[in-house]
């Protein structure tokens, strides 16, 4: 028997079909209407110009998942699932799924007649190539996740394509949308797939998609866009063209909205958001997930696994925890973040409602304590500015203790300047190195040469995405924004794989707080804030889809 | 012009442009950060990154890159952008046009507006126009470009909203003509009359120096005893000669006025040749670094040269040998 069941109760269909006894689940196509906001009239025609922050260097989002590459390149492509306005699940360029086997095989029924830009079909052959030459290859969320998995991916015909997995795998409709799996055509990048090719493909500046908007021209300050006439959502979209415009200073992007140069911010930095919700001109909303995912955690990260021959600072949990007892989170998270967001109080975010374990005995801001379990560990203080090493644990004697901190965006920075101030009072020596982004990659991700760092940690809409990559052995790896701290617990690897393969969401709840109350217990990292963006429009735009980061334009209108 | 001078000073320019090379390759390799990372992207896939260390030579031994480099250097080969995937020629040659207007217009500006205001400062001195344009002249020397640029957008773009405070043209209008050309020009003035500050105040001191200086000689007082007025004296005589220093300064400030517009034009948002170091520096795109200190390089050498050349057009008393 199947269970039919509507766009607003889709989030609960593995759960149907698990605790329903049938191991088959079916989602019919709801209308595209319902995915996007009915507040006003739209107007047909105009041009939106957006904001970047930088010039992207490839259009092509399949195979990286760099921020910067996915926000200028997403509207012109579409995963096979969005997310809908109401914030849940909604068909993209896949009509329906039926998920069978306990959650090992899903069955995609694509959307007829879609056309890339050039006219051409657009068939499950172009899925297939995308997972399998570039997403499992070279996107590293989906690679880490779905790849680790071991997915194999047939098409018995052109419009159907079946994932397979060994083990049943939970949260693969939730890492389908056009940020986490964007659809490239076969046709364009077939020629550009194998290493020898990929970074230097022409396609990557002038990609083809099925997206709402194609490109008419790329430059290194401005790429523009123009409306997909064939578009498969009838209607859609009503712009009749986008520019996205870099402006690396984020201050000066808000200026050049205020200005009325600009009218969309993915992103408005805290100094400037009291500003801009006291114009009436302009309007926000809030940002539940941003290019790089959603659901982010700015997270210290301690390196447990320094390469040979530098000290292991954090080697002794007691360092760590002394760490976590000298830093006055709330403080940090005002001085910082304005009051945007909140302070972390789990490793995983509270927007993963069914993950997110509440009530964590996370150590609490309190120096004398942290001096006394430096003492403890062997961290001596000799009347010195810095404390002395005298018998820590991978740290040789003499070794004061004066560490780095490696960011490399401004505000992440900015923690670093604080853990200064505070570590300060119990006689650690922070060095704060703001670093582009390379640079930090290079040292903490490749070389592993680094003492802290700080991250933005985006857990995605599942703890597949982005918080296994954080806590999973096998995530210790070159990979920028993985196991940073080179966390290793064989439990912790198990709980993952367990609730990777549960496809019910409330027997997932148990294994992911046990998970957490382990990580609190080790403290890989020091969790600092759930960070919380605002995106900011003018006021006279509407309909644009907050959920939908990538698409969010889709059904935008602007009356000048 | 002895053509023997001029053939010395061009190869002049070779041992210079080449010691900039070494030194800047040297630089640019050393700096932190990986260019693979920055164009493969994070995925951390050891093989595509070895594959792409290769392809960009970036596996061989440094010597041998700087000798491969060098040798297409010498044929005219920039070599190919990392992270563009495109000829580093072309690229400079694409952007090569809004920098040059944005300086050209900054030099026209600064020139012009510092030669005026320092001969009419130098025909009351230590009165209340010369003190105030001293003061202003001071004032804006010593500020910061960038810093004066992001205070002009603040104070005049944004204030008053009478000019655009990012790129070179309106994004939503796709205007041609002479509506194109005002669009630009708009876009083009406040960025201009930024960069244009600190090189008037300092053209302004040197103008209003050599004129004073001028007015006191015997020539002038001749001319004045004639029955030139001072500023018949000023405008006729004294000017010309004056300006020999003034000509010395605008030939050496060109490599300041381009590293003035790489920070103007990253403030505004202006597509010209700052905004491509700017985007190189941060992927770590070492034939666009390189090539763009190349072109930096042989216009500094070129210009102090040319600098030379008009000192024999102003002073005819200048002979090369």
């Amino acid at each position: 028997m199947n269970k039919r069941l509507t766009v607003a109760a889709l989030a609960l269909t593995l759960l149907t079909a698990a605790c329903g006894g049938d191991d088959k689940a079916k989602t019919p196509a709801p209308s595209v209407q319902a995915t996007t906001p009915t507040t006003a009239a739209p107007v047909r025609g105009g041009t939106l110009v957006v904001a970047i922050s930088s010039d992207p260097g490839s259009l092509n989002p399949a195979v990286t998942s760099n921020g910067g590459v996915h926000t200028a390149s997403e509207m012109m492509f579409n995963g096979l699932v969005g997310w809908g306005a109401d914030g849940k699940l909604a068909p993209e360029l896949a009509d329906s799924w039926v998920i069978e086997g306990g959650g090992t095989t899903y069955t995609f029924k694509l959307h007829p007649g879609v056309k890339w830009h050039d006219g051409q079909d657009f068939t499950s052959d172009d899925v297939k190539f995308t997972f399998e030459k570039a997403l499992l290859k070279l996107h590293s969320r989906t690679a880490a996740s779905v790849g680790s998995a071991g997915v194999t991916i047939t098409t018995p015909d052109p419009r159907t394509v079946v994932f397979t997995f060994p083990q049943p795998y939970a949260p693969l409709l939730q890492q389908l949308n056009v940020t986490e799996a964007p659809i490239i055509s076969k046709h364009q990048f077939e020629s550009c797939t194998d290493l020898a090719t990929v970074a230097s493909c022409p396609a990557n500046k002038a990609p083809i998609g099925t997206g709402p908007f194609k490109l008419d021209s790329y430059s290194i300050t401005e790429i523009k866009m123009s409306r997909n006439a064939n578009y498969f959502k009838p209607g859609l979209p009503y712009l009749d063209g986008l520019v996205e415009r870099v402006i690396p200073d984020t201050g000066t992007q808000v200026l050049a909205l205020e200005n009325k140069e600009v009218d969309w911010l993915g992103s408005v930095p805290g100094p400037d958001l009291a500003r801009v919700k006291a114009n009436p001109a302009l309007a926000t909303a809030a940002a539940p997930r941003g290019s790089g995912g959603g659901n982010c955690i700015t997270t210290v990260i301690f390196n447990m696994k320094p390469p040979a021959g530098r000290p292991a600072f954090f080697a002794d949990l007691r360092t760590r925890q002394a760490v976590w007892a000298a830093t006055n989170r709330q403080q940090a998270f005002q001085q910082i973040e304005f009051n945007q967001g909140k302070v972390a109080d789990a490793p995983i975010h509270s927007g993963i409602s069914f993950a997110h374990a509440s009530g964590l005995a996370l150590p609490t801001f309190d120096v004398a304590k942290a001096k006394t379990l430096l003492d403890q560990a062997g961290w001596k203080d000799e009347g010195k500015a810095t404390r002395i090493a005298r018998g820590v644990q991978g740290v040789p004697d003499g070794t004061e203790f004066a560490i780095d901190y490696h960011g490399f965006v401004g505000a992440q920075t900015t923690y670093g300047e604080v853990l200064r101030t505070q570590l300060k009072d119990v006689g650690i020596a922070v060095t704060v190195k703001t670093e582009d982004n390379p640079t930090f990659s290079a040292a903490v991700f490749t070389r592993r040469e680094f003492d802290t760092g700080v991250a933005s940690y985006c857990n995605g809409d599942d703890p597949e995405i982005g918080v296994r990559r954080q806590y999973d052995t096998k995530q210790i790896s070159t990979t920028a924004f993985s196991n940073g701290a080179g966390y290793s617990n064989p439990e912790v690897d198990t709980l993952l794989d367990q609730a990777a393969r549960e496809p019910d969401p409330a027997k997932r709840t148990p294994i992911y707080r046990k998970l957490q109350e382990i990580a609190v217990r080790d403290l890989p990292y020091m969790w600092m804030t759930e960070s919380a963006g605002v995106r900011a429009f003018t006021a006279n735009c509407t309909g644009f889809n907050h959920e939908n980061t990538g698409l969010f334009a889709e059904a935008a209108s602007c009356k000048r | 012009m002895n053509r023997r001078y001029l053939v010395r000073r061009l190869l002049q320019v070779l041992p210079a442009v080449a010691s900039i090379l070494i030194v800047t390759f040297a630089i640019v390799h050393a700096a932190p950060g990986d260019p693979v990372v920055a164009v493969a992207g994070e995925s951390g896939n050891q093989e595509y990154y070895a594959f792409m260390r290769a392809k960009f030579g970036l596996d061989r031994p440094l010597p041998q890159q700087f000798v491969t480099y060098s040798a297409n250097v010498l044929t005219g080969d920039l070599g190919t952008s990392f992270a563009q995937g495109e000829r580093v020629s072309t690229l400079i040659a694409e952007r090569v046009p809004a920098t040059l207007l944005l300086m050209g217009s900054a030099l026209a500006l600064s020139t012009v507006g510092g030669i005026v205001l320092g001969a009419l400062a130098a025909r009351r001195p230590f009165g209340p126009f010369d003190l105030a344009v001293s003061t202003a002249a001071l004032v804006g020397y010593a500020l910061p470009v960038f810093w004066m640029a992001q205070l002009a957008m603040l104070t005049i773009a944004f204030r008053t909203g009478w000019f655009p405070v990012q790129g070179m043209t309106d994004a939503r209008a796709n205007w041609t003509g002479l509506h194109h050309l005002l669009d630009v020009g708009r876009h083009l003035a406040l960025p201009a009359l930024v960069l244009a500050a600190s090189e008037v105040a300092l053209i302004t001191r040197m103008a209003r120096t050599g004129i004073l200086a001028e007015m006191d000689r015997g020539y002038v007082t001749v001319a004045q005893a004639k029955g030139l007025s001072a500023t018949g004296a000023l405008v006729h005589h004294a000017l010309r000669n004056a300006l020999l220093p003034v000509v010395t300064v605008v030939g050496t400030r060109i490599g300041f006025l381009f590293s003035g517009a790489v920070l103007v034009e990253t403030v505004f948002g202006w597509p010209g040749l700052g905004r491509l170091v700017l985007s190189a520096a941060q992927t770590r795109d070492h034939p666009v670094l390189l090539g763009m200190v190349l072109l930096v390089a042989f216009s500094l050498v070129l210009a102090n040269l040319v600098t030379d050349l008009i000192y024999a057009r102003v002073d005819p008393r200048i002979r090369y040998r």
